[in-house]
């Protein structure tokens, strides 16, 4: 019996538990050091949860085909198609709600078209969703004509939205808000815990991920809720596009493209922190702001961008090895 | 001393004795079947021979020198092949391929493979089998299932590139094959007989080991309790020492006769797999759906849970038409245990609380929306309580259970619908004594708050123990319908091999 066998064992549960969360306080730590003036400013902090706010609401919804062990790969193709249809119908001069309503409407038929492919014919997520990525993408490409659609065309109020907030000047922060966008993406959070942790559905979604076979047999219609669990994967991808189309007051059929893996890296950064590796919605939101956090700080300190890109894939490996390592140990 | 002396394997699980002081010959020139029930000994005795499995004690003599066989390269090395029923070929390879998979291909100037001297050493190798029939260019997918088994053997005679096989061992090589693809490798087995090998071979079937076979040795409960040459011996005498034992207290007696309501009835209803299905179940009755292996038990049971369709005649549960989808089965109080407990019952990773309330989910909501945890948490102790779970807590993931456990959790699911039909499909496979006995009292209490039962199980004495009365299959057909009241093993068994009257 050797005493330190134990010890060692439950550091590396600990480590494996919280390891990332851990990397996450050092990255704040770390750039509040470097940058003690502006880094943990209130302003930054909201500039931050502006910021990052599109991909959170991509990042969340996406999580609800992860609990599956399914991708949607084409939520970035979806997200810029979302923002050109609402843009080109604005510039046609139909009113916001109908902008709004089609592109919700596009994200919903897209998200149907995956599950269909999905869950009744079979074909497996990479591969479906890799063909709609890039269908999705032709889409907004044709929609658009190839421009991007932006000035006069975008209505003031749409462009606006992403521009105001909640002033917090009662509470004593003269000239700071919470931006509205922000809120869209606390609400979804909301939205997509609740769907996921505390309904019947998002039980069921976490059973399929399980064991689809059991699930099955144990008389889950799996078809069904995989098929409804895209759906709402293309609905998140359509709204993180309009969130986009109003924040830069434009839309081009590239602008959603970045969301993709930025999405499915902060899911499995999430994933690291759960008991049994399965993603957790709370957990995604850890993923979201270790990688909107190292783009903000970086940028502050004038690092290059594709520095920054090799950190953050650089980051998400360690993560995941770290966490897979560590496995292995148990 | 010629050939391989296997003296005194022992092995032991968590106490439980798998193996006892087994011994076992392989002599040159001999064919020596292994036969026993499921749960005997005689996968472990095989992993042992492999090398995949460690044992607690063992000796092996090879022309009287002691060898050891701790790693698979050990057993290879010594000269021992394995034909698993499993055969692991690569489909979308041609069959010379595949011959030479394990060892480097001809080459030609050193970097081309030389495709003429792969195709002429895989139609050698074939040729040394007595095969012709088989064109080595066509890829193994083309194949079937028994040229599959030929090209593996012959594979095997080329993998080491020396000829040091001497030992082949099968494990239920006929289990998946047709009755012509049989007699090809009887006759492959001829061939290497011929050539010197030692071949110890596995199966159930008492036909073949009869015919092809020259010595037979059985396994029961771990220990080996009868060998004799083919010639010395009979039928009678090996199913008797395969099944002799005598079945104890393990399976409680019914107390009341069962009811007389029609739970599920099938008139000459078949599926694409199994045909003529003829019987009548009642409420409160245990029917036990017996046979060789794969001759369709599991096939009933999924019919009726709605995972296969009938094709033709009629298939009635519970006063209508068999449901044509697990979700409408378990709706209509039909509950099932899979066959295999990892890959169809549980998810693994997840706790025991998501993984009893599965199929629950819905009426322990509210408004079938939003999920009740108290609820949850309470029919989940009601349901473990009822099955005697042993887990940690509700909280613990289910991979950290013992295997008669993780059966209970599946029960515990099955009998939270409050079932009307409980299908159990082989249901204490891999389970502990402990736990197979509080299975047996929960199945007889079940039956008689008047749950009918249909019971798949290779187990024969527990067939034999809990069921009413049980259906024979032969080959996906139903050949007979007996009452087990005062039924005997060997009888039973013996049902089985009976050629079906015209």
């Amino acid at each position: 019996m050797k005493p330190g066998r134990h010890k060692v064992q439950s550091m590396i549960r600990t480590f494996k538990l919280y390891g990332t969360l851990i990397g996450f306080l050092a990255i704040i730590i770390f750039f509040a050091i470097q940058l003690p003036d502006t880094f943990l400013s209130a302003r930054n902090l909201i500039n931050i949860s502006q910021q990052i706010s599109m991909l959170a609401v991509v990042a969340f919804s996406m999580t609800l085909v992860m609990v599956m062990n399914d991708f949607d790969l084409s939520v970035g193709s979806m997200a810029s198609l979302a923002g050109v249809v609402a843009a080109v119908l604005f510039s046609m001069g139909y009113p916001i709600y109908i902008g709004i309503g089609a592109a919700l409407l596009v994200g919903v038929l897209g998200g149907l078209f995956n599950g269909i492919l999905v869950s009744f014919f079979g074909i497996l997520p990479f591969v479906a969703t890799l063909g709609t990525l890039t269908m999705f993408s032709g889409m907004a490409f044709l929609t658009s004509g190839g421009k991007t659609i932006f000035g006069r065309d975008i209505p003031s109020a749409f462009s606006g939205f992403a521009r105001s907030g909640i002033q917090l000047e009662t509470f004593g922060f003269a000239g700071l808000k919470i931006p509205y966008l922000t809120l869209v993406a606390v609400s979804v959070l909301a939205i997509i815990w609740f769907v996921l942790e505390q309904t019947v559905f998002g039980r069921r979604l976490y059973a399929i991920g399980g064991n689809y076979e059991a699930a099955r047999l144990a008389g889950l219609k799996v078809k069904t809720l995989r098929l409804t669990a895209f759906v709402l994967t293309g609905l998140g991808a359509a709204v993180g596009g309009l969130m986009y189309a109003s924040r830069v007051a434009s839309a081009n059929p590239t602008q959603g493209s970045g969301l993709m893996l930025d999405a499915i890296a902060a899911v499995f950064l999430g994933m690291t922190m759960s008991e049994e590796g399965e993603p957790r919605v709370i957990y995604t939101l850890v993923g979201v702001l270790i990688l909107g956090i190292l783009d903000n700080g970086l940028t502050q300190m004038s690092v290059d961008s594709y520095v920054r890109e090799i950190l953050v894939g650089a980051i998400v490996i360690s993560a995941v090895a770290f966490s897979s390592l560590s496995k292995q140990v148990r | 001393m010629h050939g391989l002396s296997i003296r005194n394997v022992s092995k032991s699980f968590a106490g439980a004795k798998a193996l006892s002081s087994v011994d076992l010959d392989l002599i040159p020139g001999e064919v020596h079947a292994l036969m026993g029930e499921n749960g005997a000994g005689k996968s472990t005795l095989i992993k042992i021979l492999a090398g995949v499995q460690s044992a607690d004690s063992l000796e092996v003599l090879k022309d009287g020198k002691p060898i050891t066989l701790a790693t698979s390269a050990d057993a290879h090395n010594a000269g021992f092949r394995f034909i698993h029923q499993e055969l692991n070929i690569v489909p979308h390879l041609s069959v010379a391929e595949n011959i030479s998979l394990g060892i480097p291909y001809p080459l030609k100037f050193g970097i081309a493979i030389d495709w003429r001297a792969l195709e002429n050493r895989a139609t050698d190798a074939l040729a040394r089998l007595g095969v012709d029939h088989i064109n080595v260019r066509q890829k193994a997918a083309q194949l079937s299932t028994g040229d599959r088994m030929l090209t593996k053997i012959a594979s095997s005679l080329v993998s080491s590139g020396d000829d040091s096989a001497e030992f082949y061992v099968l494990d239920e090589p006929t289990a998946s094959l047709s009755g012509d693809e049989s007699e090809k490798l009887f006759q492959v087995i001829a061939e290497l007989k011929k050539s010197g090998m030692a071949i110890l071979y596995v199966s159930h079937r008492m036909n073949e080991v009869m015919s092809i076979c020259d010595r037979v040795s059985v396994l029961r409960d771990g220990e080996k309790v009868f060998t004799a040459p083919i010639a010395d011996t009979n039928r009678d005498d090996i199913i008797f020492a395969m099944t002799g034992r005598t079945i104890g207290e393990a399976y409680p007696a019914r107390a009341k006769p069962h009811g007389t309501q029609i739970a599920c009835a099938a008139k000459a209803a078949s599926t694409a797999h199994v045909k003529e299905l003829n019987f009548e179940l009642r409420s409160g009755e245990i029917l036990g759906i017996a046979g060789l292996a794969n001759a369709g038990q599991s096939e009933i049971l999924r019919a009726i849970m709605g995972l296969t369709p009938i094709i033709s005649g009629r298939l009635d549960v519970l006063g209508k038409l068999a449901p044509t989808s697990p979700t409408q089965a378990w709706r209509r109080k039909i509950s099932y245990v899979p066959r295999e407990r990892r890959s169809e019952g549980l998810m693994l990773q997840r706790n025991v609380r998501d993984n009893v309330v599965l199929p629950h989910l819905d009426v322990i909501s509210h408004l079938k929306i939003f999920a009740n945890q108290q609820a949850e948490i309470a029919k989940t102790q009601e349901l473990s309580d009822a099955v005697r779970l042993k887990s940690d807590s509700q909280k613990q993931p289910v991979y950290q259970l013992s295997g008669g456990n993780q059966q209970k959790v599946v029960f515990a699911r099955a009998i939270g619908a409050n079932p009307s039909l409980l299908l159990l499909d082989e249901p204490t496979r891999g389970v502990d004594i402990g736990a197979k006995f509080d299975i047996y009292k929960l199945v007889r209490q079940l039956s008689e708050d008047g749950c009918a039962i249909i019971l798949t199980s290779s187990d024969l004495p527990e067939i034999l123990g809990m069921c009413d009365r049980i259906l024979i299959l032969q080959d996906g057909t139903q050949s007979d319908i007996i009452s087990a009241k005062d039924l005997k093993p060997a009888q039973l068994l013996a049902q089985f091999y009976e050629t079906r009257a015209a």
